[in-house]
């Protein structure tokens, strides 16, 4: 067997049960949170009688083993039961509201890459000037302030002082959306040919993505940085240098790629932690996506989507990671090497 | 090239040169951008708050409508009702159809009524005392009681009436040949004869609505086309949204400060009141507060005054007036307002010397919900005034959830508990009955665990009596009652205050003579006017 297909293997063997760990986990915990869910659902007007009808009907008076049975059991046919926020199926939100935060998401880590990167590259070969000063500075701001503040800020700053983004929902109200095909609303528009719809789409996209990535750039240009200083320390960088190089070449062929390494782990956990981070900024700028609806099942006590949404964002992260994982034994060999070595 | 390749790679090469032009409308129509904190549930059976009441009087139509800018009942829906003993009957409009083109017939409100009572969710308390109902003909109706229920026809105004052959035709899985009465459907469409019909809705972002052309009252031309009833923005969106032109009337949660912002900015302030107050709860089963008279001092030491500069948004414009007592002013048996609670000391201590508990051996606690970021402020305040008395007191956060779990049993129910509560018909029935008849004590709405024969005795005569002086005098008499054995302080009467564009005009939430006394019938958009030009 090649070893990246022993490396996939052992990946998804061990993300299988970190899976139903979390299941375990989260289903306890949700239990635990104060409140009750069927008092919650039914609102502060409810009888009593009602209530204990609910609970009833929700199974909420058995034992907590019997009630993880029944999840095990209705999630093996593809229910993970109705919600009691949206009083809808879970998966059906789930499948609604999931591809606006990937997309989210996506375009943040776009950001990410595409701005801490060369960010990085630039002030590890400016290092100690003053690029590479400012470049330190911005990249701390974007690293200690929460996503959440930054999304206020650049509110602030491009919507109220100079209103040139929009800064609720997807799209605008006054154009028809596109027919939903995939979910993901940029493609969906240009599926659709819908050259202004996807213009005023990307352009809703903006300020959240930023705010939401502004993290990602700081930590990816302060990594990349530290990485390709120590790369150039390396002896070999010296030789290259030594025979005439251009240092534009030196750079990218040579010091670059293995400081990349330490930094692609970094920034797929980071892709994979904006999932999480992405409920204020979705609170902030209306977005509809499936972290600012498990926030709102958190608070409601809506125990079927709150264990659905956490095992979809839990699959969501370990699948960025295993693609981390895989990108990273591609690009360096010793990883491939060591695994195929392993008894 | 397939056509999906073709046409995105046309869509990309294009884009380039349109990505950052704005987008303008794509069709002239005045469109009304509103939003509330909750969800709305579209299922008129299970609507409970804010949002689901906006929602449920433009979808649907219920039997009768509250008179603007007085008390009583209008027709609607119906055009006469009349009662004789436990037994109500209205006769129907027969000019009514359904957003489907459904006739609207007596056989609808049954099944409405019915459906409710099956389900027992939201507002299906009201209809317990329903022991039967029947179409008497194609538009008549009778309900008959279980007992005597003097204010059943305010009731009526939280029955929508739902398209029962539409429902029917899209009933989901579940027990018995109903099986889920059309939950499913009803969560996700209309099914009501409303001026307004739901074109969209997104749980997680907003229910779109457009007028109705065939409503039987007919919808004027300058009320919105569409209105989007947005929901959980945060504060600092709304701000930036209105400032924007991008949104025309906020909820009602905003804090006063952003209400205060917007104002100055040139925003509108409309207001809705009438139909609750702010509630400080008092648990009479715990020392020190199972003593009357400690209970008075408290009522008495408290800063009625600086309570209504809190809540204060501008200087003509308030999120609450003074209270005169147990009920709102304007609403049946309520004081004038020139009887407005005051802070009294000099009585707050006479009473805590009556009281059988030292002052120096007291610790309250106070509670507030989390959710509710206002009642910090109270409890600090209440904080201040009972230390003048000497009382200690602890300050404690309750998320909602826990607070609604701990209410239920004396002895886990905080000294203190502050609450907003309304009438949701609009009836002090439906205000006072659920915080102080003995039976219901123990819910969020009666953390007191009042038990009182005489409190009992009147909330009954306020039920039974047909006659409106008889349960006038009634309430009054339990409102004199209610201040004598102070279960809890009456903080202010609420009036919810919105903040709005100048592109709308909406009367019954701006004109006293058009209010409607009730919680989110200001909402009612054919009432609106949308302003040309804005």
């Amino acid at each position: 067997m090649s070893p990246v297909v022993q490396l996939l293997a052992k990946r998804l063997s061990i993300s299988v049960i970190v899976l139903i760990g979390v299941s375990m986990l989260i289903f306890a915990i949700a239990r635990i949170i104060p409140g009750d869910p069927a008092r919650i659902a039914l609102g502060p007007n409810a009888t009593t009688e009602q209530v204990m009808q609910l609970r009833d009907k929700l199974h909420l008076d058995e034992s907590i083993i019997v009630q993880y049975a029944n999840f095990v059991s209705d999630f093996a046919r593809g229910d993970l039961g109705i919600s009691l926020y949206t009083n809808r199926p879970v998966m059906t939100d789930i499948a609604q509201f999931l591809p606006a935060t990937l997309e989210l998401v996506f375009v943040a880590g776009l950001f990410m890459i595409g701005f801490g990167i060369p960010l990085g590259i630039l002030s590890a070969r400016h290092r100690g000037k003053a690029a590479d000063n400012v470049i330190r500075v911005l990249s701390l701001l974007g690293v200690s302030a929460p996503s959440f503040v930054w999304a206020v800020i650049l509110m602030l700053l491009f919507a109220f002082f100079l209103p040139i983004f929009p800064i609720a929902g997807q799209i605008s109200d006054t154009l028809t959306v596109p027919p939903r095909i995939s979910g993901f609303l940029l493609f969906d528009c240009l599926l659709a040919g819908d050259l202004r719809a996807f213009a005023d789409a990307a352009h809703h996209i903006v300020l959240p993505a930023f705010a939401l990535s502004l993290s990602g750039i700081g930590q990816a240009a302060r990594l990349t940085r530290a990485n390709m200083i120590e790369t150039y320390d390396k002896p070999y960088i010296e030789m290259a240098r030594s025979y005439g190089f251009p240092e534009q070449r030196i750079a990218r062929r040579y010091a670059f790629r293995p400081s990349l390494i330490p930094s692609l782990t970094i920034i797929g956990l980071d892709f994979a932690a904006m999932l999480g981070n992405a409920f204020l900024v979705e609170a902030v700028y209306a977005w509809p996506g499936l972290s600012r609806y498990g926030v709102q099942v958190i608070l409601r006590k809506d125990l079927n989507a709150i264990v659905g949404t956490v095992l979809v964002i839990s699959a969501t992260f370990l699948i960025v990671n295993i693609i981390v994982d895989l990108l990273i034994a591609f690009i360096n060999p010793r990883i491939r090497y060591a695994e195929r070595s392993r008894p | 090239m397939n056509t999906i390749a073709k046409r995105m790679a046309a869509a990309l090469i294009g884009v380039s040169t349109m990505a950052l032009v704005p987008a303008g409308p794509a069709f002239a129509e005045t469109v009304l951008r509103l939003d509330e904190v909750a969800v709305g549930e579209l299922d008129p059976a299970k609507a409970s708050d804010y949002a689901d009441s906006i929602l449920m009087f433009n979808v649907y139509d219920t039997l009768v409508l509250p008179v603007q800018g007085a008390p009583g009942l209008a027709p609607h829906l119906a055009k006469s009702w009349s009662a004789d003993d436990n037994k109500h009957t209205f006769v129907l409009r027969d000019d009514v159809k359904f957003q489907s083109g459904n006739p609207l017939t007596a056989d609808d409100v049954v099944f409405s009524l019915q459906r409710m009572q099956a389900l027992g969710a939201g507002l299906s308390y009201l209809f317990a005392n329903v022991e039967s109902v029947e179409a008497v003909d194609e538009h008549t109706v009778s309900f008959v009681l279980k007992e005597a229920y003097a204010p059943f026809v305010s009731s009526m105004l939280r029955l929508p009436i739902v398209d029962k052959q539409l429902v029917m035709e899209n009933l989901g899985e579940g027990e018995g040949d109903m099986g889920d009465w059309g939950q499913a459907y009803l969560s996700a469409n209309g099914a009501g004869s409303g001026a307004y019909k739901v074109t969209a809705h997104n749980p997680q972002q907003e229910t779109v609505m457009a007028k109705n052309a065939d409503y039987f009252l007919g919808v004027p031309g300058v009320a919105p086309d569409t209105a989007r009833l947005r929901y959980g923005l945060e504060p600092a969106t709304v701000r930036t949204l209105i400032a924007q032109g991008e949104h025309d009337i906020s909820s009602q949660w905003l804090p006063p400060e952003v209400l205060k912002a917007l104002s100055k900015d040139g925003a509108q302030l409309l207001t809705e009141s009438g139909t609750g107050g702010f509630y400080v709860k008092m648990n009479t089963t715990k020392a020190p507060l199972d003593d009357v008279e400690c209970r008075l001092a408290l009522t008495n030491a408290f800063d009625y005054g600086s309570a209504i500069k809190m809540i204060a948004v501008t200087d003509d414009v308030s999120q609450g007036s003074a209270a005169t007592g147990a009920i709102p002013v304007g609403m049946l048996g309520a004081n004038p307002p020139m009887d407005a609670l005051k802070r009294d000391m000099d009585a707050a201590k006479k009473h805590l010397d009556a009281c059988r508990y030292e002052a120096d051996d007291i610790n309250i606690e106070i509670s507030w919900i989390a959710e509710v970021p206002l009642e910090e402020r109270f409890a600090l305040l209440m904080q201040a005034n009972f230390a003048e008395l000497g009382i200690k007191s602890e300050i404690k956060k309750m998320p909602w959830a826990l607070f609604a779990e701990q209410v239920s049993k004396p002895e886990n129910t905080p000294h203190i508990s502050q609450l907003f509560v309304n009438a949701v018909t609009g009836d002090p029935d439906t205000l006072l009955y659920g915080m102080y008849n003995s039976k219901l004590a123990g819910t969020w709405q009666s953390p007191e665990y009042l038990k009182d024969a005489d409190v009992d005795d009147l909330l009954e005569q306020g039920r039974d009596n047909t006659d409106l002086a008889a349960r006038e005098t009634a309430y009054k008499a339990l409102n004199d009652r209610l201040m004598d054995i102070a279960p809890t302080i009456y903080g202010f009467d609420r009036q919810s205050v919105f903040a709005a564009s100048d592109r709308v005009k909406v009367p019954a939430l701006s004109d006293p003579s058009k209010a409607f006394g009730l919680d989110g019938m200001g909402f009612s958009f054919r009432l609106m006017e949308m302003q040309d030009g804005k």
